[in-house]
């Protein structure tokens, strides 16, 4: 028993010494995920041993850390991770506007009313000008709400709406403790819990604008593009992760694997399939790469750049949307040539459908 | 060099004085440089070019949620300024501000009477000594309830965070005017609210001026803190928009702008109590 | 003719925060009759100011009570003037609005500023202050002073004026000099004594100076330990000792100057057990 006990030790130890050298010579990658139904994921699969068992394929160290929303795009901005996952608009708006080349190698899904505008006692778009509408301004929720009203040919009316802008810490709190705000307009799960609330309505949602909102795995291309090709392997072997993970979440025990991503992100797992509702998920690569490879991505993109250059999002120096262009994955330009700052690569979502990961 | 004895002398004094000012200004200036070379875009460190122009940009052109045409063909340089964005938000927020400062003298008058009468003292102290340590911030749905999300609540968000100190202050303030005072008032043949208002009040009065003004950053605190969470205009809202796409080379100026402000309030008040109050020579 | 203090039976108990009683004064009766200079001594902690106290009405006996014109004491009040040892003055006002404090606060009334009549009454007022410091030796150019602008005996003499300007029937005077230096201190019992002796204004003088206590009163009433550290056990005495008598038993102004002159000069303060003469009584 002793002898047993003294040998498990030792290969213990010995097995820490070896995995500390192969991570110490290994390239190390860090992945930065926030809270989000697309997003909660990465941190099961960091937990469940499928970024290690993929980076091990791949001769890369994998890791993911959680963030807050904002804090991890400053993080990705400021160079000090590899990766993280964001939506398209953010990716535009935050990183690329600053200059940093960023590359999107998985789209994992888009809004499908996750994002929603609640109204209170109307239900109408015309009846909220001169009221209230509370959210959190220059984000994906005032795209939405500008989107809402261009569908229903009210563009005039928007100008007559208030804008408060609210912290997304308190928004549910302010819009249900004080009848005088008459729309809402925020993501889920707020909106689960704003819903609850009596008299109050959704009257639009991001299921409207499909594929308008998109969740992205975003990497710096400076990152992608190492000469030792290391961050190809990192793309390689995170993709794979990913499709992998998404196998289990829509094979035979996805019930199991979803309450442990739910249970990751401190949720539950009525909630979490609840929200699951409301986003398109790819759970094939092959559809992913179709959603990604066709025309409309141009156009939808080109609408949130628009939506982005229109508020100041891209920052003083920019004069016009061409300035921040983006490369799509069939080699085309939108923008100016000598300004791409934001590349959507399909290819890594191709091997993973052709099963050569 | 290092002696409690030292006399510096004017020329020195000064430069030491300024160094650690012209030490963050070049750290500054490298940082900015170095990420410019790296990257000409970058947002983050804006170089003093991009500072400049986002304040004159800021200060001459209204703001984005705004009607361009508002200035008309020509606008003079007055108008440009009047109708730009950083007069909008220090005009929303300097308006809520002196609200706040205003709402403050009850406070002051509430101190006094707890100090000055024992009843009203024991019937308020223990709730206003319990209140002061609420976090106002901590409790912000009950006041969204209470006061709605507008101007009002904003204001009393600061009043809740802020007041019970002026409270408390006066009070102690009161409390501590030697006792001779108060018997002396009563035999010069004062009644009560006399003594209150004649003896002791003028005699804490510059203090609690001096009290409210190292308050200041307190109520600036909090002012900010009401308008990141909801707001339409002011300082606050707008350097939370602009943290939002880390549009440094307008926070930075407004950042700054703030500080002004609040240094030539500070002054002002500095002034205002040595002025009226030629007596008092503590601050 | 009734008296006009009158000390009946009065208790004086303080409850210790350690438990217990201590008893400052047990029993203690005491008169004061209209025009007298009485001048309490005693050591420190002995009572003396608890005594002055007791008389203003900030403190109350607990048992026993206190006439003053026949009226029981409540609180201070208009008849009785008050020169404390520090914080005589109200430090935001000027010299002349201090010594006027008084009349003005006496006659403010709600909204009085709306009736002309009451700023030719303020006038008057103003008028009348700057006579009474004129009185206490202070010159014309201190009327806009702040006190923390004059010396501390300019500042006992507006004190002074200013408990005189309303005529008190009493002047409570708590170790009025104590903290002025000798000679300052020898001019004000100069002028105390000759505004006592112009205006026969009725004057309790607290001090811990025995020389000051012989020079300045009619009568010293003096507050005993009786050897230990309390006060339980109170002694009044009329004190003049043997040696200040003349052979009728009277007391001999010449001996009581020659008195001032040794001990007061310079000042030894405070007075230590062995300054104090007991008298038997």
């Amino acid at each position: 028993m002793l002898l047993l006990t003294k040998r498990f030790l030792a290969f213990f130890l010995i097995s820490l010494a070896l995995s500390a050298a192969a991570s110490a010579q290994q390239p190390s990658f860090t992945v930065a995920w926030s809270i989000y139904v697309g997003w909660d994921p990465y941190q099961y699969m960091a937990k469940t041993g499928l970024l290690r068992k993929w980076g091990a394929k791949y001769g890369v160290t994998i890791k993911a850390q959680r963030f807050d929303y904002a804090p991890s795009i400053d993080a990705f901005t400021a160079k000090n991770v590899d990766a993280c996952a964001m939506t398209n608009m953010e990716a535009l708006d935050l990183p690329a506007a600053s200059g940093v080349d960023t590359t999107a190698i998985i789209v994992g899904d888009y809004s499908n009313g996750n994002d929603a505008l609640l109204v209170r006692d109307t239900n109408t778009l015309g009846s909220l000008a001169s009221k209230k509408v509370l959210l959190v301004q220059k984000t994906v929720s005032e795209y939405l709400l500008e989107r809402a009203y261009v569908l229903n040919h009210a563009d005039d009316l928007l100008r007559k709406v208030k804008l408060v802008n609210t912290s997304d810490s308190s928004i549910v709190a302010a819009f249900l403790n004080d009848s005088s705000q008459a729309g809402v307009v925020t993501w889920k799960p707020l909106v689960s819990q704003i819903r609850q609330s009596k008299g109050v309505t959704t009257l639009f949602d991001s299921s409207k604008i499909p594929g308008e909102i998109l969740d992205l795995l975003v990497v710096r291309t400076e990152v992608l593009n190492r000469p030792d090709g290391s961050g190809q392997k990192f793309a390689k072997a995170i993709t794979g992760a990913w499709y992998e993970m998404m196998d289990e979440m829509s094979g035979a025990d996805a019930d199991k694997v979803l309450s442990g991503i739910a249970a990751v992100s401190e949720d539950t797992l009525p909630s979490y399939k609840e929200q699951l509702s409301t986003t398109k998920l790819f759970y094939k690569p092959s559809e992913a790469y179709a959603f990604t490879t066709a025309p409309a991505m141009k156009e939808k993109l080109g609408l949130v750049r628009q939506f982005c250059f229109s508020h100041g999002l891209l920052g003083a120096n920019i004069r016009s949307a061409d300035d921040l262009a983006i490369l799509y994955p069939d080699g085309s330009v939108q923008g100016k040539g000598d300004r791409v700052r934001f590349r959507i690569n399909a290819s890594y979502m191709q091997l993973a459908a052709k099963g050569q990961l | 060099m290092f002696r409690v004895f030292a006399q510096p002398n004017r020329q020195l004094a000064w430069i030491a004085s300024w160094t650690l000012f012209a030490i963050g200004i070049c750290v500054y200036l490298r940082t900015a440089q170095v990420r410019h070379i790296e990257n000409p875009e970058d947002h983050i460190v804006p170089t003093v070019k991009q500072l400049v122009t986002g304040f004159v940009h800021s200060a001459s052109t209204p703001a984005e949620e705004d009607d361009e045409g508002q200035l008309g063909e020509h606008p003079s340089v007055w108008q440009r300024i009047y109708g730009s964005m950083l007069w909008k938000d220090t005009a929303a927020s300097g308006k809520r501000f002196l609200i706040s400062i205003a709402l403050m003298f009850p406070a002051v008058l509430l101190g006094l009477h707890m100090g000055a009468f024992p009843w009203i003292g024991r019937f308020f102290i223990k709730f206003v000594l319990f209140f002061d340590k609420i976090i106002a911030l901590s409790v912000l749905p009950i006041l969204f309830i209470a006061f709605g999300i507008g101007e009002f609540a904003k204001i009393m968000l600061i009043v809740i965070g802020v007041a019970p100190t002026i409270i408390l202050d006066s009070f102690n303030l009161t409390k501590s005017v030697p006792t001779e005072q108060v018997i002396k008032g009563f035999t010069l043949g004062a009644g009560d609210l006399c003594v209150a208002y004649h003896v002791i009040l003028p005699q804490i009065w510059p203090r609690v001026l001096n009290s409210i003004r190292l308050n200041l950053k307190g109520i600036v605190l909090f002012l900010f803190a009401g308008e990141m969470i909801a707001s339409q205009d002011g300082l606050a809202y707008r350097i939370a928009l602009l943290q939002r796409h880390m549009g440094m080379d307008l926070i930075i100026p407004y950042v700054l702008w703030t500080a002004l402000l609040l240094f030539v309030v500070d002054l002002t008040l500095k002034v205002i109590i040595r002025a009226t109050n030629p007596w008092f020579r503590e601050v | 003719m009734p008296p006009l203090v009158d000390v009946r039976n009065v208790t004086v108990d303080y409850r210790l925060k350690a438990g217990g009683v201590h008893t400052v004064f047990k029993e203690l009766s005491l008169t004061i009759q209209q025009g007298e200079f009485v001048c309490v001594v005693g050591e420190t902690g002995c009572g003396k100011s608890t005594l002055l106290k007791l008389l203003l009405g900030s403190e109350h006996p607990t048992r026993g009570t206190i006439l003053i014109n026949g009226t029981p004491v409540l609180q201070p009040d208009r008849d009785r003037g008050y020169v404390p040892q520090k914080y005589s003055l109200f430090p935001d006002k000027t010299v002349l609005q201090n010594i006027a404090f008084g009349p003005i606060s006496e006659a403010s009334r709600p909204f009085c500023f709306l009736r002309p009549q009451w700023w030719r009454q303020r006038k008057q007022v103003y008028a009348d202050a700057l006579q009474y410091m004129r009185h206490v030796g202070l010159s014309d150019r201190d009327a806009r002073k702040y006190p923390d602008q004059i010396s501390g005996g300019m500042q006992q003499r507006v004190a002074i004026a200013q408990s005189l300007m309303l005529k008190p029937k009493i002047l409570l005077m708590d170790e009025s000099f104590s903290a002025l230096d000798p000679n300052t201190r020898r001019a004000m019992q100069r002028l105390l004594r000759s505004i006592w002796a112009e205006n026969k204004t009725t004057i309790v003088f607290v001090t811990h100076n025995l020389s000051e206590a012989v020079y300045l009163g009619t009568r010293v009433l003096q507050i005993t330990q009786n050897g230990k550290l309390n006060c339980s056990e109170v002694s009044l005495d009329l004190l003049v000792p043997d040696y200040v008598r003349d052979a009728k038993g009277n007391p001999r102004q010449d001996e009581i100057d020659r008195i001032i002159r040794e001990i007061d000069l310079p000042v030894a303060e405070p007075a230590t057990p062995s300054e104090m003469v007991e008298v038997a009584s």
